[in-house]
């Protein structure tokens, strides 16, 4: 054992180079698996902090149903760790025509810390707080260039209060928010002052005792309180806030796959070429007596001291990386959020344990196989690598990349998300598969093309390139590589915008949600260089289709104008005419793709639609989706007012030559009545500074991915060196001069490269498109892929192999020929 | 022999070799000086270990003395640098090497064109060399294989016909039998010899075969790095 130590040992001590350079391709991918994972958990858990809002670790909320409860009301169950009493109420801030609503709350700050404690800008406690003093989010002061020990005033139940700004707090914890506006925090007192509420509180926030799940807590509280006094709810829909988070860190994901797949290329590959390399030693071993086992275990050990090495440094050097993205995400984000750095010990396994398995695996193979080998053919050299036709294995490569390409448009709903997976795992085998043969069909006819441009070193070059396996595994790597940061960038900014411009090919330039009587529309529609006015009347939570409430209903006078300013995508092409002639005849209602599902609703259905005031039956005459609007049902505004006794409309929308101009117009008519209203061009740049920043991690971890192809890809041409070595000596021998020799090689690079980017931007394309087919379902988007993109990461692809092939023409100069050729 | 046997095509003067082994040099050569007509066909032999290789690389320029000098038509090429060398080895001289050195993914024709190519020659210029050369060899049915597809015997004969493509001044050979059975062993110092006879082709092979020696017109003996 011992002496299988140092001979280990020894290995990795006097091949510096190579051990370093597998060091840091084992390093570097535990560390972009490590980061990607966790930056992942780390953004949804972001994700979940911001969805959660005020509430906090608290998922379960108790209101008392005649408007004031107490703590003292919950029952002191084993099952609640922490309660917090919050009184709430609602004002309004008016600042250079801008009307912003500002959710006031107010708890017992001892309670209120244990379970979701405020953290101010000066990262002290909050102390002395009392009177009309106030704390504001830095999101609302910086906006409206607030300061610390500023007074602001507030419209509270239509009179103006005034409140000195004590303290400035992050856009966290409490302050966190789903809706627009903004939240403050008031001394309690204070508060149930204003409110008139002397006694007891809004609503009690419980956060459930360790082990305990909130539909249990729910059931326990609901046992335990008495009928009809109280009502007990979930605060937030974990399954959904998860299902959103995990789509919004799907690029982060995206990275992992990649990473790991570059990952077990690249170790494979080197490990390939050095149990080659080590062919003689096993013959010798084999020769001394070592049995199959004894060889195989020996070499592994390696292998696994490579794996365990890259895995813990590679680790603690993740960990830093990750703190530093997620620092400085925290820092660019103008709100401040805090996103919490999950090291969760699931990433930290699956990363170590990648590092050591893929590693293990990668040098298994082909040790295993060459354990295997004849002792006699080993020992004299003669060992030829096992010859697989061709044609079956292009054949394979054929079948597998159609079926990959077609599996996620004939995969249900259901396994779509597997499908998906298989479909990206499929391209990339199927594409090795098949590179061999595109390499050749693609290098006689550049033989051809530098013949006539370099000459006969081009010729030469070319031809050098067919049936070489040095340089289609080059290619591999390089279409992996291209591939990745050409699907992640796509999806990426594909994700930035659509979270960010979710009124992407939506028409309207303007919007404003307020109580708007007949007349302000008319006095809107005679503005100078108005457009198109299209108001709505909104029901919340009001009207029920036999039965079911619809969280939105709307109506509008023209569905037309409708669909286009809030970019309806109905479900088939001809549908959005079918609804238009049946909103213009009898009553009829277009339902949201998610409606229909939730309900079960289908087209032809008649529903009775009733709201208290009145009732009648509509006729389901479409479907579709929207990002601008969360309706679930659109009817025609006559019948509205005719069953539903619509009298005001409750939001607006607009087109006009000049959008602002309209828009100052708008707030004036408003005056101090509550409204909320912006621009479409003001909505993004808000959207874009939150959902931006949170994006950019990505952005970097492209780079990574870069970092990784470029060592994978100096690795490989190092490995194709040292194979090459041979080949350049024979060269050599027969008269090929340095110049000659660098020209061939530069050459040979930048075929690759051209090769492995035209691969890369294919299949990368074929890729995005199974990632839009798996996403396609959630999203009413259509993705728009930027050719530049393409292009820039086949130019980087090419940049990196002209690179990598500077240190092999450096060393090529120095070749000793006689040893090089003299043994075989 | 051919009349231009008077001229010399290589001399070795006084050429000293070391090769370092950790901390120790060991001195191969210790001052061979030798003359190789035109024309002639010198077999250098001794034991393993002899510098006879060593020697034979020295004077075909693939590797360079530690002190001493090789003159090539008169003309010091231990001073060449790489572009001048290059061009010698595609012009004026030829090698076979006893593992035949063919680069395994060209065919035949390609490996025995190479120095023509490398040289900037166009292919179709030097069909009819080539047809003739595969022919001497005989190997013209075999013209489009590559070399993993061809016997040992086979490989060197094509190596030969590289070595011959451009009409070489002179040929240089190492153990090129070294590593094939005696009968195709035997086939190919016969080739060698019809060639030397032929066409006055200058050789010089290593060879520890007093066998394959005997098809040489000059046997040279080299022991401890010295000529005998």
């Amino acid at each position: 054992m011992k002496i299988i130590l140092k001979y280990i040992l020894t290995n990795v001590k006097e091949r510096k180079a190579r051990t370093a350079v597998m060091l840091l391709s084992i390093l570097l991918s535990t560390t972009l698996l490590f980061v990607s994972f966790s930056i992942g958990v780390s953004y949804e858990s972001a994700q979940r902090k911001m969805a959660r809002g005020k509430a906090g670790r608290a998922t379960v909320s108790v209101f008392a149903a005649d408007s004031s409860i107490d703590t003292n009301d919950i029952p002191d169950l084993p099952a609640i760790r922490a309660k917090v009493g919050m009184l709430e109420g609602t004002s309004l801030y008016h600042e250079s025509g801008y009307y912003e609503t500002v959710d006031l709350i107010a708890a017992d700050l001892s309670e209120l810390n244990q379970i979701n404690k405020p953290r101010l800008l000066n990262g002290r406690d909050i102390s002395d707080f009392s009177g009309n003093q106030i704390i504001l989010p830095d999101r609302f002061t910086s906006k409206y260039g607030i300061e610390k020990g500023d007074t602001i005033t507030l419209q509270i139940s239509g009179t103006p209060v005034r409140f000195e700004v004590v303290e400035i707090a992050a856009y966290d914890t409490v302050f966190l928010r789903q809706a627009r506006g903004a939240t403050a925090l008031l001394p309690l007192p204070t508060l149930a002052e204003l409110l008139g509420q002397t006694d007891g509180y809004s609503e009690i926030l419980l956060e459930p005792a360790e082990g305990i799940g909130t539909g249990e807590l729910i059931i326990q509280l609901e046992g335990a309180l008495p009928d009809g006094e109280y009502g007990v709810s979930e605060i937030v829909n974990e399954a959904q806030i998860a299902a959103d988070a995990r789509q919004k860190s799907m690029p982060f994901f995206l990275i992992s796959f990649f990473s790991l797949t570059m990952s077990i290329f690249i170790i494979y590959s080197s490990y390939k070429v050095i149990t080659l390399e080590r062919l003689p030693i096993i013959g010798t071993f084999r020769s001394i007596g070592a049995t199959e086992k004894n060889v195989t275990r020996i070499l592994l050990l390696e292998s696994v001291l490579y794996g365990c090495l890259g895995g813990l440094i590679g680790i603690p050097v993740g960990i830093i990386i990750l703190k530093m993205i997620l620092q400085g995400m925290g820092q660019s984000l103008t709100q401040g959020i805090e996103i919490p750095v999950v090291i969760s010990l699931p990433g930290v396994l699956l990363s170590f344990s990648v590092a050591v398995v893929v590693s293990l695996l990668s040098a298994w193979l082909p040790v295993r196989r060459a354990s295997c080998l004849p002792i006699k053919d080993v020992v004299l050299g003669t060992v030829e690598e096992k010859h697989i036709p061709r044609r079956f294995i292009v054949g394979i490569g054929i079948v597998l990349f159609v079926g990959s390409a077609f599996l996620p448009n004939m995969a249900s709903s259901n396994i779509l998300y597997l499908a998906g997976g298989f479909s990206l795992l499929g391209l990339i085998a199927a594409t090795i598969l098949i590179i061999p043969l595109v390499t050749n069909l693609i290098t006689m006819g550049l033989e051809r093309l530098y013949g006539l441009i370099f000459k006969n070193e081009g010729r030469l070059a070319a031809r050098n390139m067919r049936d070489n396996k040095n340089i289609t595994q080059n290619i591999t790597l390089l279409f992996i590589s291209i591939s990745a940061v050409i699907a992640i960038s796509v999806v990426g900014n594909f994700v930035t915008t659509y979270i960010s411009d979710v009124f992407h090919d939506a028409e309207l330039q303007g919007f404003v949600d307020g109580y708007m009587e007949p007349g302000f529309v008319e006095q809107v529609e005679n503005m100078d260089g108005i457009e198109k006015v299209l108001p709505v009347y909104v029901f919340e939570n009001n009207v029920q289709g036999n039965g079911i409430t619809f969280s939105r209903l709307e109506a509008t006078d023209n569905l037309e104008w409708y669909s286009s300013m809030l970019a309806l995508h109905y479900t088939d092409d001809t549908m959005q005419e079918q609804a238009i002639s049946a909103f213009a005849g009898e009553r009829s209602v277009i339902l949201s793709e998610s409606c229909m599902e939730r309900t079960g609703f289908s087209i032809g259905d008649t529903i009775v639609l009733s709201n208290g005031a009145g009732e009648n039956s509509y006729m389901v005459t479409g479907s579709f989706k929207s990002r601008a609007i969360d309706v679930e049902a659109v009817i025609f505004s006559t019948y509205a007012v005719s069953d539903f006794d619509a009298t005001a409309y409750d939001f607006l929308a607009y087109t006009a030559a000049d959008p602002d101009a309209i828009m100052v117009q708008i707030r004036d008519l408003f005056g101090d009545t509550s409204n909320w209203s912006r621009t479409v061009e003001e909505f993004n740049t808000d959207a874009l500074s939150t959902m931006g920043a949170f994006l950019e991690p990505m952005h970097s971890m492209t780079y990574f991915i870069l970092l990784l192809a470029t060592v994978g890809v100096i690795n490989n041409l190092l490995i194709n060196y040292m194979q090459k070595r041979r080949t350049i000596a024979m060269y050599k021998s027969v008269g090929l001069s340095n110049s000659q020799n660098m020209k061939m090689t530069l050459i040979e690079g930048f075929s690759s490269g051209l090769i492995g980017a035209a691969i890369a931007i294919f299949v990368s394309y074929m890729e995005i498109q199974t990632i839009f087919i798996v996403a396609g379902p959630k999203i009413s988007m259509v993705p728009e892929l930027d050719a530049w993109i393409f292009l820039e990461a086949g130019a980087l692809g090419i940049i990196i192999t002209l690179l990598g092939s500077v240190v092999p023409i450096f060393k090529s100069r120095q070749i000793k020929l006689v040893e090089e050729i003299k043994f075989e | 022999m051919k009349a231009f046997i008077d001229n010399i095509a290589v001399e070795g003067k006084n050429i000293v070799k070391d090769f370092k082994l950790g901390d120790t040099t060991i001195r191969v050569l210790k001052g061979v000086s030798l003359k190789v007509l035109q024309g002639e066909f010198v077999s250098i032999m001794g034991q393993s270990g002899s510098g006879k290789s060593t020697l034979l690389y020295i004077l075909g320029g693939l590797d360079t003395p530690t002190g001493g000098t090789v003159y090539m038509n008169g003309t010091n090429i231990s001073l060449w640098g790489d572009e001048e060398m290059s061009k010698i080895r595609r012009q004026k001289i030829g090698f076979v090497f006893q593992f035949y050195n063919l680069i395994p993914n060209l065919n035949v024709e390609e490996n025995i064109m190479l120095p023509l190519l490398l040289d900037g020659k166009k292919m179709r210029e030097y069909k009819k060399q080539l047809n003739h050369i595969l022919e001497v060899v005989g190997l013209s049915d075999r013209r489009k294989h590559t070399p993993r597809e061809l016997s040992g015997g086979q490989q060197q004969r094509v190596a030969i016909a590289r070595a011959l493509i451009g009409n070489p001044e002179i040929l240089f050979a190492d153990e090129l039998t070294g590593n094939l059975d005696s009968e195709t062993g035997t086939e190919i110092m016969n080739l060698l010899r019809d060639i030397n006879h032929e066409s006055g082709q200058t050789i010089i092979m290593v060879t520890h075969s007093p066998e394959a020696a005997k098809s040489s017109s000059r046997i040279i003996t080299v022991r401890d790095g010295v000529i005998e």
